[in-house]
């Protein structure tokens, strides 16, 4: 009896690993809704859940139900991946972790950096998670114990480039991009790698080298310190088989001299090749910018019906405080609508290219511009709700006086081309909306006292969100009324997820340096 | 006489640095390899030009878009209470003053050099000095007493927290801010010094100082140093004072003014507090 008993046991201890994220699972993410399995949730980057546990109805009764202390110091900007109950997420100083998603209780943590630098989360592939280091590599770590599978180095040690995004897995690649370039006078670029070894299978660079497509539009050698960072995950069309990415700004930020031209491909939105990594099409934001307007927002996917005809579109609320639309498998551009104050643009050529309105470029003894430096939304994500057919994003009302001085390039400092400082006597202020996307137009919106740094989800009906006072809040997704409320006690600087497991529904949010998660009681 | 003292002090307190070599680039001599590469520093227009962004978003809103002076003490044309040499001034730059308004700057080695060839630029021999007081220190503090100053501002552990702590201001405020302060209170309010005025839905009426403020609530202080909580569904209206809530001594006798500024101007004790209050920053 006794050795039967121990046969089952060896018998249950060698049985396979739990079912294991494939591809087919990521494309197909909103069919177990129960998970968090990229970043942004899925691949449209739509954050919405079609659950209705936690509802407008009884969401005056959600209570945290366990707090994971990181002790970790540092931005604590990640969105956790959820993954048949255990939670994985990563913190400051390439700290990461798995937590049980019912209780909190952690199962393991390393920390992979000295670096201080934020990080944003992880991707996740068969037995595999991925995550970045702020140095620049990337890393593979197995799901049972967090340890290193393999590391692939994206820069060489030591250099001016930082990473910190959450890759992004399609099919058996691991995307990624590179931060740090507008700052520090470095050449941005996506990478992608062997999801199963770590080998490079493409590189794009964000800046053009002369003779390439877009490399006349940079000023003799400016291209090699031309910035166009790439350091928010972008979104992924398994269909056009197309990845969408924001592409940052140029370098040096505030001052132009060095820089004449469009500067392609920074402040744009790329669409490449999954496989290849080339170019499809390209739409920049603001040619030549000035004001550190980079476009690393949510390129959001959504399928609509525009002008009476179905249309694959993305649509990103952009920092330079425009609202877009353009058509995906093209990159045709179909509207943008203002969603807050903004003194740059007086409107759009035919081809969407903006006209600009005088005296809105930084000058030596400073200009006042709208939006602000950290631009009218930034990294927190939005939210869309196919029901009610809104977008929900968070809103920085914020001007800045910009000025510019051209300085001059010494490697490793910071080379920024200028300064800002806020407006005297104007105090800032955040909104959370709820526009249609075909319009722009503003169904409802909540103030903020303070410009917030934290994003939405949808779900149930209910928006969540956060804003800079440590509020987690949760909306009405139709009318905006405000339900719920939990100060969390920090500045929230991510984006709420939700998960199940079992039969209970739990939203979680990052605050100062510790995972809270809420359920019903 | 006293201008001229302040010039002359000017000069020999910064002889060994960047304005020494600006003097003697004036005379025809560079006379050693130190002062030539100071001064081929303080002439290189980029450094200036980022210096003085860097200064006209980081430093000017309390020294002064010439930096003639505000808040913050003038840095042209006097001797530095912190900051003597290039490196105390630095130091001074990256780390902040505790106990006092000014923050550290979060900038590069870079960012900060430049900050510092633009302030010594700024300083020139024949750049006149400030106005001082010309009062009875010792009778001033009897003025401040009778005045009932103590009863909104706290100096070392005597008064009230209501208003602005007096403590250093003599070392952190020029004779000309401290005056102004006085005459026309309304001119420079202390960020973080927002009056304002909350109406409930049932008519109280309550002002004070705003502490913090969110979406939700807001806490105030009220003149008895009491800290207040509102939440905002009880609030009617929330009304910014225009003016600061010091009343203004346009009607003091003019000894007793200058008196009076002869004492704050002598406050350069201790503020015991750190670096971060709940005022210095609305969250």
């Amino acid at each position: 009896m006794n050795r039967l008993l121990l046969a089952a046991a060896i018998l249950a201890a060698f049985r396979p690993l739990p079912a294991q994220v494939t591809y087919k699972r990521i494309v197909n993410a909103l069919e177990e809704p129960q998970n968090w399995l990229t970043y942004w949730g899925d691949y449209s980057g739509m954050r919405h859940r079609d659950f209705d546990q936690i509802n407008a109805a009884n969401v005056k009764t959600l209570r945290p139900e366990w707090m994971y202390q990181t002790g970790v110091s540092g931005a604590f900007e990640t969105a956790p991946v959820v993954v048949d109950g255990i939670m994985y997420f990563t913190a400051a100083s390439g700290n990461v972790f798995a937590v049980d998603g019912r209780t909190g209780r952690e199962l393991w943590r390393h920390k992979y950096s000295e670096n201080p630098s934020a990080n944003r989360g992880l991707a996740i592939l068969g037995k595999l998670l991925y995550m970045v280091t702020p140095e620049g590599s990337l890393l593979a770590l197995d799901l049972r114990t967090g340890d290193v599978a393999w590391e692939s180095r994206m820069v060489p040690s030591k250099s001016a480039y930082i990473a910190t995004l959450a890759p992004l897995v399609v099919k058996d690649k691991v995307v990624v991009g590179i931060s740090g370039g507008e700052e520090k006078g470095t050449r941005g670029f996506m990478d992608a790698y062997d999801a199963a070894t770590g080998r490079r299978v493409w590189r794009f660079w964000t800046i053009p080298e002369p003779g390439q497509p877009g490399g006349d539009t940079w000023h003799g050698d400016s291209w090699k310190l031309g910035g166009g960072a790439a350091w928010l995950t972008g979104t992924f069309d398994p269909k056009l088989n197309l990845l969408y990415w924001g592409i940052g700004n140029p370098s040096p930020a505030l001052s132009g001299e060095t820089r004449a031209g469009d500067n392609l491909y920074t402040a744009a939105l790329v669409a490449l090749d999954a496989d290849t990594g080339l170019l499809k099409w390209d739409y920049q934001f603001v040619p030549h910018d000035l004001h550190d307007w980079d476009a690393c927002q949510s390129p959001m996917l959504l399928d609509v019906k525009w002008k009476g005809h179905d249309r694959k579109v993305v649509v990103q609320a952009n920092r330079n405080g425009f609202f877009y639309m353009l058509d995906r498998q093209t990159g045709e551009f179909l509207s943008a609508t203002p969603f807050a104050r903004q003194t740059w643009a007086k409107g759009f050529d035919a081809k969407g290219r903006p006209i600009r309105l005088p005296n809105s470029d930084p000058t030596p003894q400073g200009t006042r511009v709208c939006p602000g430096l950290a631009g009218a939304t930034n990294w927190m994500a939005p939210s869309y709700n196919p029901r009610t057919r809104l977008f929900y994003f968070a809103v920085r009302e914020r001007c800045d006086i910009y000025y510019s001085s051209p300085g001059k390039f010494i490697p490793g400092q910071r080379y920024f081309g200028g300064a800002v400082a806020g407006t005297p006597g104007e105090e800032e202020y955040g909104l959370l909306k709820a526009i249609d996307p075909l319009t722009g137009e503003t169904k409802w919106d909540f103030r903020y006292q303070h410009a917030p740094w934290a994003g939405t989800l949808s779900s149930g009906g209910l928006i969540f969100a956060g804003d800079e006072d440590g509020y987690l809040m949760a909306f009405d997704a139709a009318s905006g009324k405000i339900l719920w409320r939990f100060n969390t006690g920090n500045r929230l600087i991510s984006s709420p997820i939700t998960y199940m497991i079992g039969k209970r529904q739990f939203v979680a949010m990052p605050s100062g340096s510790a995972m809270i998660t809420f359920a019903l009681p | 006489m006293k201008f001229l003292t302040a010039v002359v002090r000017n000069r020999l307190l910064f002889c060994s640095i960047t304005l020494c070599a600006g003097a003697l680039f004036l005379g025809g001599a560079l006379a050693s390899p130190k002062l030539r590469a100071a001064y081929h520093k303080i002439r290189n227009s980029s450094d200036l030009t980022a210096g003085k962004s860097l200064f006209l978003a980081n430093c000017a809103m309390c020294h002064g878009m010439e930096a003639g002076g505000g808040r913050g003490p003038a840095l042209v044309g006097r001797e530095f209470l912190h900051g003597s040499s290039d490196d105390e001034l630095l130091a001074v730059i990256r780390e902040g003053i505790p106990g006092s308004s000014m923050p550290a700057f979060a900038g590069t080695d870079e960012e900060e050099r430049n900050i510092v060839v633009y302030i010594r630029s700024l300083s020139s021999p024949i750049v006149g000095g400030n106005a001082h007081p010309t009062g009875d220190a010792e009778r001033g503090k009897r003025v401040y007493s009778g005045l009932g100053c103590a009863g909104c501002h706290l100096i070392d552990d005597a008064g009230s927290v209501f208003g602005p702590n007096l403590t250093r201001v003599g070392a952190g405020r020029s004779y000309e801010f401290l005056k102004q302060s006085l005459l026309n209170p309304s001119a420079d309010i202390t960020p973080g010094g927002d009056g304002v005025t909350v109406t409930t839905v049932d008519g109280r009426r309550v002002t004070g100082i705003r502490i913090n403020e969110d979406s939700f609530t807001l806490q105030l202080r009220d003149q008895s140093q009491k800290f207040i909580t509102f939440d905002k569904s009880e609030i009617r209206q929330v009304t910014h004072e225009k003016k600061s809530l010091m009343p203004t001594y346009s009607s003091l006798p003019p000894r007793d003014l200058e008196d009076l500024l002869a004492y704050l101007s002598t406050l350069r004790g201790v503020v015991k507090g750190g670096t971060g209050t709940a005022i210095r920053q609305l969250r």
